[in-house]
């Protein structure tokens, strides 16, 4: 690792002061000095994943585990520890790596970008922290290093995306960008060293590998369980007041915000105007009866792929099927005037904006369970419990969804 | 020292330990002896304070596992069966890590270690990786880590297994050494030379449960066997832990104990 570590930059280092000697455009290599910078620190930042994952499961597989815990060690401390150790390495051989880095390619260069460094570096502490947490996490809960490894795709995809996000941000060359990305990485990385803590049990570590027959029968069981005893619609909404309200809140925020870009031109009319025109006209189709199939199965698909997303968001698609309307309708409103945007969801909002709060709100909730871990155990259940109320849910949204749709077409 | 009262442990939908409660004082040794799976080892990790109990109660000078487990621990040297060793650190500085978790200041910690390793033949080795060790060696380590920090209860799984006749004599004497002390011990293991040696209390356990708990000549007496006529001699430990718990008898209580 410290090898590739100093390896990697002499000969990124390298190539770009060859290019510059050998007359490379001026913008050509300082846009390659920068994602030479962002390469050099994600190679030992990807070290982290290896390490962070085998911090638990790795101990248990050498025996070494029961030791550790037997110390009077609390839970946060060996938690703290090991997140800690890993990350002191995978960050010092970040920091290593990109040091080297710029003291081979930027000194007579006459270049050097100092504002985007210094976000860079930030926004790898935040990256590696997620990353490292939420394999700490993995390696709490799998019983094998095999295990832990298939798991890691649940951090590896998602961090590809977001790798993918920050090269790109790069390209661009505005620092603030970085920060901003830096700071969604910090918030992701929060959210994941809380669960970690939340969820370590040296009971779960320990616990001996019963009861682990019949996976499908297990799966089965589980899913039937979790519909069992769930409340009524009126009783959930009670229930789930607290996610509602935020969902209802994300209309009148989404309005305003949506207002305030269109009337400050923060988003240019140009790229917002077809999707006003396509929401306004949503169809080409010949009758009455396939265009309010055609808003139904549309609004059917976004409370399906909003309940679907919201385990991978933490809830935020429940709050942006709120917000993103009430943005489009404030934008509409910019653009127009209030009165024209809300002719737009008369009446069918009456129906479809209680149904999308509910919907949001049930979201909210799946996403709340998602990043809630208890030492007691008890995710999948409570992930599962969300899910049913959800799907039971529909069974009154889906209607009004229909309704809706059909007082669109009719009366809109 | 340590009082366990009415202990349960569920794993899931199996029960491997139910209701046992036993009591070891101040330099006194208890040695649980029963079959593989029986909840020995499920009952030491409950005294240790590293499991929580899912019923009764474990008090460690007066302190509830429950309550404080963390403060529990501090008192307690657990030597799990597996020693799991740091292979790739010397026996030094692996004892000189433990000891600092267990806050021992480093002179008194190095001058302990340093007794400890020639105790046990290991002084010449101390500075090798741990993995390099023989089995035999690992566990005298594991010993040694277990005890560094003067624990008030030394919980040993099967401490000896590994060793040699020697060595594990040597073991023994050590951990006698620690009960004049005022240590107290919770011993488990299969070794019945072992249990004789250091007993003075013997909890015989199966299916998750004690069977008798009490001193070798309360077991001769609970056992019902009598002394060998033709040789005048009393019938041994192992004699008394077969009469007790009996063939066949524990893969039934095993059935019985699931079903619950």
């Amino acid at each position: 690792m410290v090898a590739l570590t100093l390896a990697i930059p002499l000969a990124s280092g390298s190539g770009v002061r060859a290019l510059a000697a050998f007359g490379g455009g001026t913008a050509v290599v300082n846009r390659l000095a920068l994602v030479g910078a962002f390469f050099v620190v994600f190679i030992p930042a990807s070290f982290s994943l290896v390490l962070a994952l085998e911090s638990f499961v790795g101990e248990r597989e050498r025996t070494t585990l029961e030791v550790l815990l037997s110390t009077p060690l609390r839970e946060a401390e060996i938690y703290a520890g090991k997140v800690a150790a890993v990350l002191a390495v995978s960050l010092t051989l970040c920091y290593g790596g990109l040091l080297v880095y710029c003291l081979v390619t930027f000194p007579g260069l006459g270049y050097f970008p100092l504002a985007i460094l210094l976000a860079l570096a930030l926004s790898t502490i935040c990256q590696v922290a997620a990353m490292v947490a939420g394999a700490v996490i993995i390696s709490l809960n799998a019983r094998t290093m095999r295990a832990a490894n298939v798991m890691a795709s649940f951090i590896i995809l998602p961090m590809s995306i977001a790798l993918q996000a920050e090269a790109a941000l790069i390209l661009i060359g505005r620092a603030e960008y970085l920060w901003a990305f830096a700071l969604l990485m910090l918030v992701v990385a929060v959210v994941f060293l809380r669960m970690g803590f939340n969820g370590f049990s040296r009971e779960a570590l320990l616990a001996r590998d019963v009861g682990l027959r019949n996976p499908w029968r297990r799966a089965v069981n589980a899913v039937r369980g979790s519909f069992e005893g769930r409340p009524g619609l009126l009783r959930l909404v009670w229930m789930r007041r607290t996610p509602m309200l935020i969902a209802a809140a994300g209309f009148p925020i989404g309005a305003v915000a949506g207002y305030l870009a269109g009337a400050t031109n923060v988003i240019p009319a140009n790229v917002v105007r077809p999707v006003l025109t396509s929401l306004v006209r949503t169809t080409n189709a010949s009758g009455a009866i396939d265009e309010a199939l055609l808003i139904f199965s549309h609004n059917v698909l976004a409370f399906v792929l909003v309940a679907a997303l919201a385990i991978l968001t933490a809830g935020l698609s429940g709050f942006l099927l709120t917000f993103a309307p009430g943005f489009i309708l404030g934008f509409a409103a910019a653009l127009t005037s209030w009165t024209f945007a809300l002719s737009g969801i008369v009446p069918n909002g009456f129906v479809e904006i209680p149904a999308a709060i509910i919907a949001g709100g049930l979201a909210i909730q799946i996403g709340a369970a998602a990043i809630h871990m208890d030492p007691s155990g008890g995710w999948t259940a409570r992930v599962l419990a969300a899910f049913a109320d959800y799907v039971r849910a529909l069974r009154w949204l889906v209607p009004a969804l229909a309704v809706a749709s059909v007082l669109e077409v009719l009366l809109g | 020292m340590l009082e366990v009262d009415g202990l349960a442990k569920r794993y899931g939908e199996v029960l491997a330990l139910r209701d046992l409660s036993v009591r070891v004082d101040e330099g006194e040794c208890l040695v649980l002896l029963g079959r593989n799976g029986a909840g020995k080892t499920t009952a030491l990790r409950c005294m240790a304070g590293v499991l929580l109990p899912s019923a009764g109660n474990v008090k460690v000078d007066g302190i509830d596992a429950a309550d404080d487990p963390a403060a529990v621990r501090a008192l307690v040297g657990l030597m799990p069966e597996v020693p799991g060793l740091y292979e790739r650190m010397s026996a030094r500085s692996y004892l000189d890590h433990f000891g600092a978790i267990y806050d021992l200041e480093p002179s008194l910690r190095t001058r302990r270690i340093g007794e400890l390793l020639e105790l046990f033949e290991l002084a010449d080795a101390g500075d090798r990786w741990l993995g390099t060790y023989s089995k035999g060696m690992r566990q005298k380590v594991a010993l040694i880590r277990a005890t560094l920090h003067r624990p008030r209860l030394v919980l040993a799984d099967e401490p000896t297994s590994a060793l040699d006749p020697d060595s594990a004599r040597r073991a023994w004497n050590y951990l006698k050494d620690l009960q004049k002390d005022g240590c107290a011990l919770v011993i488990c293991t299969h070794s019945m030379e072992e249990a004789e040696n250091l007993a003075g209390d013997i909890g015989i356990m199966s299916a998750g449960r004690a069977l008798a708990v009490g001193s070798i000549v309360e077991l001769r007496r609970r056992s019902g066997l009598k002394t060998h006529q033709e040789v005048r001699e009393l019938p041994s430990l192992q004699d008394i832990y077969l009469a007790i718990v009996g063939n066949g008898a524990a893969e039934h209580e095993l059935a019985e104990t699931r079903s619950a």
